[in-house]
């Protein structure tokens, strides 16, 4: 499994503008890019009461599945997918090897324009983070500060 | 994989709760969804992919924040697999990018062979990501430990637990809430402690 690459300050300030970008051109409610292990990596738009962090736990998932789906029917991959709903619709866009692209929309808005702004913005994201994995940052967080021999600080049960 | 979010301060770990069927992973998950001592607004829903008869069909996924270090919130996700034979390929996808490992074995004797097979396909999971499972900080927790008929914690480490490295093992009463935090709070010491000795991806 390729690892993913090391984002600096500067990838989020892009990757962000372009999503805000691609929010102006669609109308869409919130897009979000996640690591294919369901991590959220950042977002845009109104998120409202939208729970993101499941949300993209779940579309994550989602996706991967039908790229498993796409392998047992002789498909490459697929390289999207669309959830439709009465409301609010939700498409789901590979990025590259690590990343997805996640688009909550209205569904009057139609799945047409969705798909086709965001072939340019996926490429503009996608080169972004081939600029990062290109980098070479000093990556790490000091953490030796914490005191891990009490393994008690981290989860503790409630007491009744 | 972990990821440290310096724009939002916020470091996200991945825990995957893996083990033989019914041997109590997602009791697991819902002892720490009902249990954990958390600020408002720290914990998030537990969501179960389940069939009808409550069997994990895809995954469990319980969101959790912890403890701040150096000013950067700690954001725990926890998943079960599913523990039937048929689900392998979903097992695969819950693995990617994980951090941890707690390997629930169900201590009643006749559930070894599930116990050990099921650790063999953890094993091969892992390979099939390209991932060793010498990389992976993980500890096990042999569960039901309130059953009559359990084998000896000496005998359940004989079998899993037998390699050059051992990991921490806890007996546990997963419905009785007992080894549910023990186990969780070692396996995220352990990962600490490996981002700690190790460089660790970092986001702006």
């Amino acid at each position: 499994m390729a690892t993913l690459p090391q984002l600096i300050e500067e990838d989020i300030q892009s990757l962000d503008e372009t999503l805000r970008e691609f929010l102006a051109q669609t109308d869409a409610t919130v897009a979000l890019i996640l690591d294919k292990g369901g991590f959220l990596l950042t977002h845009q738009g109104d998120a409202g009461e939208l729970d993101l962090t499941t949300l993209g736990a779940l579309a994550s998932g989602a996706f991967m599945a039908s790229q498993t789906i796409a392998g047992l029917v002789k498909e490459c991959d697929f390289n999207h997918t669309v959830l439709q709903g009465a409301k609010y619709s939700l498409y789901t866009m590979n990025v590259d090897e690590q990343c997805l692209l996640v688009v909550v929309f209205p569904s009057p808005t139609g799945i047409g324009v969705v798909k086709y702004y965001s072939a340019a913005a996926v490429r503009r994201l996608a080169r972004q983070l081939a600029v990062a994995r290109e980098r070479d940052p000093d990556g790490g967080l000091d953490l030796s500060e914490m005191n891990i021999a009490n393994p008690e600080e981290f989860f503790r049960k409630k007491t009744v | 994989m972990a990821i440290i979010n310096q724009a939002t301060k916020e470091l996200q770990v991945k825990i995957v709760y893996y083990g033989p069927a019914m041997g109590g992973k997602t009791t697991n998950l819902v002892q720490v969804h009902d249990h954990v001592q958390t600020s408002a607004g720290n914990k998030g829903k537990l969501v179960s992919l389940a069939t009808s008869s409550d069997r994990t069909l895809f995954f469990d996924f319980l969101p959790i924040e912890a403890m701040t270090i150096k000013g950067f919130k700690t954001k725990f996700q926890l998943y079960t697999v599913p523990g039937q034979v048929i689900y392998n390929t979903t097992r695969q996808l819950v693995l990617r990018g994980v951090d941890g490992i707690v390997f629930v074995a169900d201590s009643q004797y006749e559930k070894m062979p599930e116990n050990v097979e099921s650790f063999q396909n953890l094993v091969d999971n892992l390979n099939s990501l390209k991932i060793h499972l010498a990389e992976v900080p993980y500890v096990l927790q042999y569960n039901k430990r309130d059953l009559p008929n359990v084998a000896p914690m000496e005998y359940m480490d004989f079998l899993l637990n037998n390699r050059d490295v051992q990991v921490p093992a806890f007996g546990g009463t997963a419905h009785k809430c007992e080894g549910v935090f023990e186990s969780l709070n070692m396996i995220t010491r352990m990962l600490l402690q490996k981002f700690i000795t190790q460089s660790v991806p970092q986001y702006a």
